[in-house]
């Protein structure tokens, strides 16, 4: 009889000790839930970049708060291909950032999943793009829906080393054909001893391949999101890689393998080669770890001087479809595209201004690296085209794909028509 | 003089463990059952929200099709089947894991034991030569341990410096499709201090009249090695054996670290894990990341278990005719 009450007093215990810490676990979750009590909201925004943007960004945020007390902005930061890690983990957890920051290589994966809202409904409507260039507010629209608006206008851009070209008899600031470009790095690979050399293989980088396919009046996507290329197309693109590389006017393969995307870490960034092909604005960044007076130019051309080079969506502010606080976020992405102050603050850190009167006022006052940009792109800016469609989704895994597969063409593991094969036939499959 | 015990499961608890528990009254230790549970809750709530809980998800998800946006799409054994079949990229991970686990174990275990029978003597300072040399593990699995080995290995740094002076001019380690796999396999074999304490401990448990008699009888210290310090050890080098090879298989840190988070040069350092985790985290397909953990947990059973049933064809416990 002991015996009994023991077992269902025990029963009753064990039960308790369950039941008991679950239900801490539940108020303690629902106390840090309560964010939005008295009138005051708080809501998150996050972006990719450096230290360097993270202090600019936070104190345009920071101007935000003042001119909006009733709104706390929660903000966090991480490098490019972490974001995208975290971002995918927070959104399938359920608990997405308001405001975020997209790149046009991911549009398609986060807006077609109707994880970003349509910002030509509700809250949305009330940010203006009324001053923004029209081809450039455009890049932002996906199958009919505003999934983000352009935060920044960037154009693919060579960095190189002026000194080191004009010693080989060369001004890539006035415009080279391919064949110049090859003469002029391999010119620089020998007067350096090709110790540093003339350029960073392109072969691994989908933006060149871009721009060099644009050229020829061809795109990397079609708007039905299949490759915009055949195999021809990119054995030939290869095969221009592949002269520059046997010239020793490009970087050596193991050089080119430890490419990164952070210009800290990539080989112009690090002194191995006088040039590389990246984005306009990572001028400064790129200024900084080279430590030699760098410079942009726009992209060698073909015979018939078509650049191809587009007004880019350097970085898209998009807010989450599962936000309740929408108010506040469209607010906040409306205060960062349109504020002048904010254009002030975050310069030319991720491109130029969206907004064109905040641009006209920030040039005309611009100097040092900011006054290069503006003058480039002020130069440029004729010669420049639409932003091709959105790429579809598994646009982020093709980059990786192109430099994977060109890679094994460097190091000589594989014959290049074995690898053009892989890269379409892959390409093909992520992209169904 | 007391034998090993080892930690390895097959030994049977201690005689005068099982009798304590043959004395104590039945109705005592029904009743102290509830009492043992509710100081079990903390761990239970652990283990089932944040272990069993995920793996049966897991599980079920390795069997579906999901992005981590929509909801999963039940597809049956398909992920499995493509595994096999038309996945390229997976074979090259399993091949590199497999090299990986066959080179790195081995070297490891014999690295850790050279070392430990060099610090099995009583000289003056030796606690701290053996501080000094398990340190390297404490760093272990650490990203900066990681970040260090790429820039000692990259190209124009010491490595590359010390063999060039040597007349051996090498490219990038890191780099370099042929070399990437050899300096990540380094890393593993310098962090050799966790096996070389257990083997300090196993060796510190051989009778010391064992090795003076063999001596006496005239055998040499090779010979000693073969007959009397491998047999005595055999428990620890099978404990050391499983363990390692068990870590090896999931190796991830120093691939993701060295290889530039996405597989290293064409694909050289592509470890098993590090697909998974590509896969799962930066392709958005869970379902085939989830396929994928428990082919390598299913692996990892099986390698488990087949070093097991050798075990009885070459480990020796010392106890065992204690016992009979």
């Amino acid at each position: 009889m002991g015996r009994t009450t023991g077992r269902t007093k025990g029963r009753g215990f064990a039960a308790l000790a369950v039941v008991v810490p679950v239900l801490l676990t539940g108020v303690a979750a629902c106390g840090s839930d309560s964010g939005g009590s008295g009138g005051d909201v708080t809501i998150t925004f996050v972006w990719w970049g450096s230290d360097g943007r993270a202090n600019l960004t936070k104190k345009a945020v920071e101007l935000f708060q003042q001119k909006n007390p009733k709104i706390k902005v929660q903000t966090s930061f991480s490098a490019y291909q972490a974001y995208w890690e975290k971002l995918a983990t927070q959104t399938a957890g359920g608990n997405p950032p308001d405001v975020l920051n997209v790149d046009s290589r991911y549009l398609a994966e986060y807006g077609g999943r109707n994880v970003l809202a349509d910002l030509n409904q509700g809250a949305g409507k009330q940010i203006s793009l009324a001053d923004v260039n029209p081809e450039l507010a455009a890049t932002g629209v996906y199958q009919g829906k505003r999934y983000a608006v352009p935060w920044a206008q960037n154009t693919p851009a060579m960095i190189y080393d002026p000194a080191a070209f004009t010693a080989a008899g060369a001004d890539p600031a006035k415009g080279l054909t391919w064949d110049q470009f090859a003469d002029a790095t391999q010119k620089v690979s020998a007067a350096g001893g090709f110790a540093t050399r003339g350029a960073t293989d392109f072969g691994i980088l989908d933006t060149t391949l871009e721009i060099w396919l644009r050229q020829q009046g061809k795109q990397f996507y079609t708007p039905e999101g299949k490759l915009g290329f055949t195999a021809d197309d990119l054995r030939r693109y290869w095969q221009l890689a592949g002269k520059f590389r046997d010239t020793k006017g490009a970087s050596p393969a193991d050089v080119t393998a430890s490419y990164n995307t952070s210009p800290e870490q990539s080989p112009l960034g690090k002194k191995l080669t006088s040039s590389e092909f990246a984005y306009d604005n990572l001028l400064p960044a790129y200024k900084k770890a080279n430590g030699k007076n760098l410079s942009v130019a726009p992209y060698p051309t073909d015979a018939a001087g078509n650049t191809g080079q587009y007004r880019r969506p350097a970085m898209f502010l998009s807010v989450s479809s599962r936000s309740r606080q929408q108010e506040a976020a469209a607010k906040l992405v409306d205060f960062l595209i349109n504020d002048p102050e904010v254009g002030k603050i975050v310069g030319t850190d991720r491109g130029l201004a969206p907004n064109l009167k905040v641009r006209a006022q920030l040039a005309a006052t611009a100097t040092g690296n900011d006054k290069t940009l503006y003058d480039y792109e002020a130069a440029l800016e004729p010669k420049l085209g639409a932003a091709p469609p959105v790429p579809p989704k598994g646009a982020g895994a093709i980059q990786k794909l192109l430099q994977r597969t060109y890679e094994e063409v460097a190091f000589g593991r594989m014959s290049l028509d074995d690898a053009v094969n892989r890269f379409m036939s892959e390409a093909q499959k992520g992209l169904s | 003089m007391t034998t090993l015990r080892t930690p390895d499961p097959p030994v049977a608890p201690p005689q005068a463990a099982r009798d304590r528990r043959r004395d104590r009254p039945a109705g005592r230790r029904r009743g102290s059952q509830p009492e043992a549970f509710a100081f079990l809750t903390p761990w239970l709530l652990g283990a089932v929200a944040l272990t069993v809980g995920p793996m049966v998800v897991s599980l079920y998800l390795s069997f579906t099709d999901y992005d981590m946006f929509t909801s999963p799409k039940w597809i049956g054994f398909g992920n499995f089947a493509h595994m096999f079949t038309g996945d390229d990229r997976y074979l090259q991970s399993v091949k590199v894991t497999l090299i990986y686990v066959l080179i790195s174990v081995p070297l490891k275990l014999t690295v850790s034991l050279l070392v430990a029978m060099l610090l099995n003597r009583s000289r003056r300072g030796i606690g701290f030569y053996r501080a000094a040399f398990y340190a390297p593990s404490l760093l272990g699995a650490s990203v900066a341990a990681a970040l260090v080995w790429r820039a000692l290995f990259m190209g124009g740094g010491p490595v590359n410096e010390l063999l060039a002076f040597f007349g051996w001019h090498t490219p990038s380690w890191v780099d370099d499709p042929q070399f990437s796999l050899a300096s990540i396999v380094l890393l593993g074999v310098w962090q050799f201090g966790a096996p070389m304490v257990i083997f300090l401990a196993g060796l510190k448990q051989i009778p010391a009249e064992l090795h003076e008699a063999a001596a006496i009888d005239g055998a040499g210290a090779l010979r000693r090695f073969r007959h009397i310090t491998l047999p005595m050890l055999s428990p620890v080098i099978f404990f050391n054996l499983v363990m390692e090879a068990i870590h090896a298989f999931q190796a991830f840190t120093p691939a993701f670290v060295i290889g530039g988070g996405r597989g290293g040069p064409a694909d050289a350092d592509l470890f098993y894990t590090l697909y998974l985790f590509e896969v799962g985290f930066q392709d958005f397909r869970m379902g085939y990341a989830s396929a994928m953990a428990w082919v390598l947990l299913a692996v990892i059973a099986v390698v488990t278990a087949i070093v097991f049933r050798t075990a009885k064809l070459w480990v020796f416990y010392d106890d065992a005719e204690d016992r009979k």
